[in-house]
């Protein structure tokens, strides 16, 4: 009976963490643009969350949790820059404004964060950086959550958000929303480092570690929020489309060993059906609202709800599959989808088919899995000599472990007494 | 408002030669069309008229010049705006205005503000 309640406190405190995380955010932006000062506002929404936690839990949620966090940030930011002045022996550079007699309409507040998303991917700063700061100050993880996350030391990470933070006030990177003349340029890029976010937890380029969950879940509670921040953005519906139908293979990607499993060879009843009817949903509404050019990650959202939607992988309609990667090709010709493209010609029109495909795809050299594809190929071609070495290039090149151990795996069976088995799509 | 400082670099001719009239121009008519944000700035003679100074032993020490700029490079610093804009994309729109930017780089750096008081 105790641990039952124990449990119940459990819950009771990670829903209170999640409450205080996902309103922080949304003060932390708000007590941006009333200071300018990122740096000073974060430190004023930590002290307030750190109380509210203390103080909820006490004496529970107030009504309007949002607005007791605000007047608490407020109030501290006030009291951190007057401490501030007070020891420079000059006057305060900031100046808060006065508490508003209204509360300000929902519309305020969501631009306040549209504005702190603009901020934190603005094109000045690396890539990385973007990751990072989008995690730290849009997703509210703390420097340790994201330093753990990012799989860096701590103090490497705290550099780096100082640094960037450090940029933002002394270069003074913008916190406004693009004009329209610049916003889908702009948005390409928040929408790119929030890919990049979920693929790193999706499918870790390094590390022991091929699936981290909670970088997903983050990624994806962050496209949640473009989509609220940015309804009918077709790349917005695109890019959370494409998350949760990914995602939705979660629970079937990686065997009890950590390998990999194949998509030809999941168990498709561990699939999310939830998420594939939500994610197929966002297709259809990404392709209605992007009808003259098609928005790349709306197709490659397409391209894997066919995936989704096959009752077994030899059911896969492989035509319909070929039809997307063209349409992709047109908005994305990267050596990447022509790569795709090619795995799928080798599953429609067999390995002899596929193999001469995959090998007109240029500039992968370096890439794992195109000698990972080509050595498949040459397996099922049964020209054993070529797919060993193509197997043996492909290990030779970066990734993550378990991709690394699957493909010895594949070789081992190569270099047995069978045929590599059973072919997906035979 | 901040200030920047927009450090141009390019190939490291005698920008001041007949050959380069036109390009001269082109800056003339950047020069115009930017004035409301230029608070400066200067187009540099080649790196080869370049002396760099070094005092070696503390202050008051010996003073040592070299003959040449401080780092040979393949592209050179040939001139610089210094800029007071709104913000970093009123900088940086401003400095791709900049005809260097086309055949060279244009590094903006934000400039430290003088003491509040």
């Amino acid at each position: 009976m105790a641990g039952s309640t124990a449990r119940g406190d459990d819950l009771a405190r990670a829903a209170l963490v999640r409450l205080v995380r996902d309103e922080g955010r949304r003060v932390l932006a708000t007590l941006v643009r009333l200071t300018g000062d990122l740096q000073l506002a974060e430190d004023a929404v930590q002290d307030a969350t750190v109380r509210a936690l203390e103080t909820w839990s006490r004496d529970g949620v107030p009504e309007e949790p949002r607005a007791w966090l605000t007047l608490t940030a407020r109030r501290r930011a006030i009291d951190l820059i007057r401490r501030e002045a007070a020891r420079d022996g000059k006057e305060a550079g900031t100046v808060v404004p006065p508490e508003p007699s209204t509360p300000e309409p929902p519309e305020v507040l969501r631009d306040d964060l549209l504005r702190l998303v603009f901020t934190c991917c603005h094109p000045s700063l690396a890539v990385e950086t973007q990751v990072a700061l989008a995690l730290r100050t849009l997703c509210g993880l703390s420097t340790a959550e994201v330093a753990r996350a990012l799989l860096l030391p701590e103090a490497t990470m705290n550099k780096r958000l100082t640094r960037a933070k450090q940029k933002i006030a002394r270069a003074a990177i913008p916190y406004r929303v693009p004009e329209d003349h610049e916003l889908p340029d702009r948005l390409r890029g928040v929408v790119a480092t929030v890919y990049l976010l979920f693929n790193e937890g999706y499918a870790a380029t390094a590390g022991d570690d091929p699936l981290r969950p909670a970088l997903v879940d983050e990624a994806v509670r962050l496209t949640r929020l473009l989509r609220e921040l940015m309804p009918g953005e077709p790349s917005v519906l695109g890019l959370l489309a494409l998350e949760l139908l990914q995602d939705s293979r979660r629970d079937a990607r990686y065997a009890r060993d950590g390998r990999p499993v194949l998509l030809a060879d999941q168990d498709r009843g561990l699939w999310r059906h939830d998420l594939v009817e939500e994610g197929v949903v966002l297709v259809g509404e990404g392709l209605r609202r992007s009808p003259g050019r098609p928005d790349p990650y709306v197709v490659q959202a397409a391209i894997a709800a066919c995936h989704a939607l096959a009752p077994s992988y030899p059911d896969t309609d492989w035509s319909a599959v070929l039809s997307w990667y063209d349409v992709l090709l047109t908005v994305q010709d990267t050596a990447v989808v022509r790569l795709n493209r090619a795995v799928a010609v080798g599953e429609q029109q067999g390995p002899g088919a596929g193999l001469a495909e995959v090998d007109a795809v240029t500039g992968l050299e370096e890439y794992a899995l195109w000698h990972a594809a080509r050595a498949e190929l040459l397996a099922r071609l049964a020209r054993t000599d070529e797919a060993r070495a193509a197997y043996a290039a492909a290990l030779a090149l970066p990734q993550n472990a378990a991709q690394h151990a699957h493909l010895r795996q594949r070789l081992r069976a190569v270099d047995g007494i069978n045929p590599p088995g059973p072919a997906p799509g035979s | 408002m901040p200030s920047y400082i927009a450090l141009i670099y390019n190939a490291d001719v005698d920008w001041s030669a007949a050959e380069h009239s036109e390009t001269m121009a082109e800056y003339g008519e950047f020069g115009r069309a930017a004035a409301a944000v230029i608070r400066g700035g200067a187009a540099l003679y080649p790196t080869s008229t370049a002396t760099t100074v070094r005092v070696h032993g503390g202050k008051g020490g010996d003073v040592v010049t070299t003959d040449g700029p401080y780092a040979e490079t393949k592209e050179a610093l040939t001139g610089f705006y210094l800029f007071e804009c709104a913000d970093l994309d009123e900088a940086v729109a401003t400095a791709a205005r900049i005809p260097g930017a086309r055949d060279g780089a244009i590094e903006v750096r934000p400039v430290i503000p003088p003491m509040q008081r």
